[in-house]
């Protein structure tokens, strides 16, 4: 799960597209997802975002990430078909509009997350706070806030790893095939582990304090994201994309 | 650069009586401290864990008082500005720190967005930024490192891009809290030569927080020994180590060097007042001087007898079965990753084994093979009979017992006693008898029973981690890196214990990159590099080897260096079972008496 949102290096169209036009996209991309009502819009936008996906050479990722998703998506399926009892029956407490809601929302879910992944997995996460502070006004210490979390995702997750291995060694059975066991064991890790991020995320408070964060206002930048041709073209497919879904 | 001079020039830095405490409650843990830093300095301060260093760091900082709350007496005085008067920001501008956990202190993925963060933060106009930003990796030597991702960075070059993002700023004090404490000597020894580079050519005054004496007493200008919120002692390497016994009343170890010019002082061989010998070079000089050319020509008499020192033998060769035994292992963690191959290594009970190597030699990867974490895709591994390929880990455990690097990630219950008999409990002991024993040893080691193991201070949450693997009366205990992060009184601690269960029949199998710990208390040495086993053997006859230490990037311990360059320079018989400060003491003293 950790490296599938790490930054790919590339120099695609995606990756050169600037960040604001990239959100963009992916803003228009979910939009039309929420406002489709048909399995073709669903089926387009995500066919979409693995299209660019595959121009900007991190398919494989793209696809390792929709495996993790797929049980979860499917488990939404389920939990909408029993819940759902209007429509024609087909089986037992399943019925037709229980199956397509649910289909929907399966690919919703899909849908959402995809895109925006897609946009982190190629785009620096400072260009995408400087750009947002630059041309969205979002104030500093938010796009900060966001990248750090972000940042300290795949730190807590190392973390927890050498947390569980420490505890592997000592006999506590991670190892286990019953993944209830397994739940029961690791929630007292969660202890360990918020004592160590409380005490990370107050070291990177100082840090940044120490190189004058509060100094920094919105020209402070010193990389420029100018909008090019490009960039207006994509904001066009976005409003496009959403116009789509409003139809469809 | 002498020290009246430094006296004479105004102080860039000024502690006056300073007291904090970080509870009103609470001991202090800065206690009268003054202390004047010349600009231009190089100051490097030691002291035993919880003497108030890096509590001093956060004082010159600004970190205290803007940071951390807590009640601070007497004044602070940073390039002429009381620190409580300004702000953090403003104290900024002129010291820069680099914090302990280089992870929390970097902002960005990679390494040219980390160092405009501040360059862009402090408002450096635009058209400097470039050339601050190439200056600043040029002067730690990484302008090659300029699009990488911070992620695939080693510890030691992580290191050197937060110092170069905080020289950017041009900052004219640089404040560093054990910069080395995750590395390997050799990325250490790279560290501290940048810090000289960033001292000499760009005229920055350094304060470094360290516990490795050896690279403190070559590279610092003055050194300050903290000791109980105190500085105890203050002044040139030379004249703080001429003070070993101070020092080792404060809990702060001497470098090997300096151990045996103090002894040949104290027995008459050198005439008091002698300085301390600093490095190998220094001492072979003054063993050279002291030793009349007439006696170093001719072979000792008598072989000398071995040292009474040397650890002896145990009782594990004759008929004993091996606890551990790897036979052609091999694993890698994926095509193009690191691996290993071909291990062969074979442990008998009793016995102390030093696994040396530099940092991505193949080490961890060999200690989780051994305690299952990992297994081998060729070759078996056996642990006390049993092939782990058959094992759960959680089976394992019950005859490996790990004590990790950091204890933290050991720890999960609430009280020392809970924490120390979990280990038991986990492997199938009932309870009752788990805690029974997890008392014993609880009581033995003086920890408090009922206490969190979390408010407890770093070493002794080390101690309490060590407790449970004590407790489990383990056949095999593996050690990685038992004692990075500890100071000299508990690093002595871990090593007589891990000694103490040797002597009771465990094997025990120790990582560890200080060179003078594995000649202390290893027998036998495996030297691995590049995930193969380079050699193995009798510790004194592996270090001894030149060839095969600079093959593995390993530095030998001091002694050993400093014999083998005495058996060129002055006399052969230096070149016959040295292992020790006593045998150099005692051989030099046989030749100055022939002599």
């Amino acid at each position: 799960m950790v490296n599938v949102i790490d930054y790919h290096p590339g120099t695609s169209l995606l990756h050169r597209l600037n960040p604001v036009a990239k959100l963009a996209l992916a803003t228009g991309t979910i939009v039309a997802i929420f406002l489709g009502d048909t399995y073709a819009v669903l089926v387009g936008m995500i066919a979409l975002t693995l299209a660019l996906a595959a121009s900007a050479g991190v398919l494989p990722q793209m696809l390792r990430l929709l495996r993790l998703l797929l049980p979860i998506a499917l488990l939404m399926l389920v939990i909408q078909v029993l819940l759902v009892h209007a429509g024609t029956p087909v089986l037992g407490p399943v019925t037709d509009e229980g199956l397509i809601t649910g289909g929907k929302a399966c690919l919703r879910l899909l849908g959402v997350a995809l895109p925006l992944v897609l946009i982190l997995m190629v785009t620096k996460l400072n260009d995408l706070a400087n750009a947002c502070v630059e041309h969205l006004h979002i104030p500093y210490r938010y796009a900060f806030t966001f990248t750090t979390a972000l940042r300290f995702v795949p730190v807590f997750s190392q973390e927890m790893d050498a947390i569980m291995e420490a505890q592997t060694a000592r006999g506590v059975e991670y190892d286990s095939k019953n993944p209830i066991t397994r739940l029961r064991l690791m929630l007292p890790l969660c202890i360990p582990l918020l004592i160590s991020s409380v005490g990370k995320a107050d070291a990177t408070a100082l840090a940044a304090e120490q190189r004058g964060f509060y100094l920094r206002a919105r020209g402070s930048s010193f990389k420029r994201y100018p909008f090019a041709a490009r960039d207006i073209a994509a904001i066009a497919v976005a409003v496009a994309l959403i116009a789509a879904g409003i139809l469809f | 650069m002498t020290a009246p001079d430094e006296e004479s020039r105004p102080p860039i830095i000024e502690l006056d009586a300073v007291n904090f405490s970080y509870a009103a409650d609470a001991a202090p843990a800065l206690d009268a401290v003054s202390l004047r830093i010349a600009a231009g300095e190089f100051l490097g301060v030691i002291g035993p864990s919880g003497a108030g260093k890096t509590t001093l760091a956060c004082a010159m900082s600004g970190a205290i008082p803007h940071h951390f709350r807590g009640a601070l007496y007497g004044s602070v005085t940073v390039d002429g500005m009381d620190t409580c008067e300004v702000s953090l920001t403003d104290i900024s501008r002129v010291v820069g720190s680099v914090l302990q956990d280089i992870d929390t202190q970097m902002v960005a993925s990679v390494v040219e967005d980390e160092m405009l963060f501040g360059l862009e933060n402090f408002g450096v106009p635009h058209d400097q930024i470039d050339g601050r930003l190439v200056e600043a990796l040029e002067t730690v030597g990484i302008a090659d490192l300029r699009d990488r991702e911070i992620a695939t960075l080693s510890g030691g070059q992580k290191q050197k891009v937060a110092i170069a993002a905080i020289l950017a700023l041009k900052p004219r004090v640089l404040v560093m809290d054990e910069p080395t404490a995750a590395l390997d000597p050799e990325s250490s020894r790279l560290v501290f030569e940048t810090l000289r580079a960033v001292n000499e050519t760009a005229g920055v005054t350094v304060v470094v927080i360290e516990q490795k004496v050896a690279l403190l007493s070559r590279y610092c200008s003055r050194i300050a020994v903290m000791g109980e919120g105190r500085i105890q002692i203050e002044g040139t390497p030379h004249e703080v180590f001429a003070r070993a016994t101070d020092l080792r009343r404060l809990g702060v170890d001497s470098p090997r060097t300096v151990r045996i010019s103090n002894s040949l002082v104290k027995r008459g061989l050198s005439p008091a007042g002698t300085d301390p010998s600093l490095d190998v070079a220094e001492a072979e000089g003054l063993i050279r001087s002291l030793v009349p050319a007439g006696a170093a020509d001719e072979m000792p008499a008598s072989d000398p007898a071995p040292s009474p020192h040397v650890p002896a033998a145990r009782a594990h060769a004759v008929g004993a079965e091996p606890v551990v035994e790897l036979t052609g292992v091999g694993f890698s963690y994926g095509p193009g990753a690191a691996a290993v191959r071909d291990l062969d290594v074979t442990v008998y009970p009793g016995e102390l084994v030093g696994i040396v190597g530099q940092n991505g030699a193949g080490k961890t990867t060999l200690t989780k093979l051994l305690c299952g974490l990992l297994r081998p895709s060729e070759g078996a591994v056996r642990i006390a009979g049993m092939d782990t390929a058959d094992l759960p880990t959680s089976k394992i455990a019950a005859h490996v017992a790990t004590l990790f690097q950091n204890p933290d990630r050991q720890i999960c219950k609430d009280t020392v006693l809970d924490e120390v008999a979990f280990g038991l409990e986990l492997t199938g002991t009932d309870a009752a008898t788990a805690r029974e024993r997890a008392r014993a040893v609880v009581e033995r080691f003086g920890l408090p029973l009922d206490e969190s193991p979390f408010v407890l201070s770093r070493g002794q949450r080390q101690m309490v981690a060590l407790a449970s693997v004590v407790v489990m009366e383990p056949e095999v205990v593996l050690l990685d890196e038992p004692t990075s992060g500890l100071d000299y009184r508990e690093c002595m601690t871990v090593m007589e214990t891990v000694r103490e269960m040797a002597e009771r029949g465990s094997a025990v199998i120790m990582v560890c990159h200080d060179m003078e710990v594995v000649s202390d208390f290893a027998e036998r040495i495996v030297v691995m590099a590049d995930g193969r086993i380079l050699a193995r053997g009798d510790a004194a006859a592996i270090f001894a080897d030149e060839g095969l230490m600079h093959a593995a990037s390993v530095e030998a311990p001091q002694v050993v260096r400093l014999a083998h360059r005495l058996a060129e320079s002055v006399s052969p018989a230096f070149s016959i079972g040295v292992t020790e400060v006593a045998d150099i003491v005692r051989i030099t003293e046989e030749l100055i008496h022939r002599g």
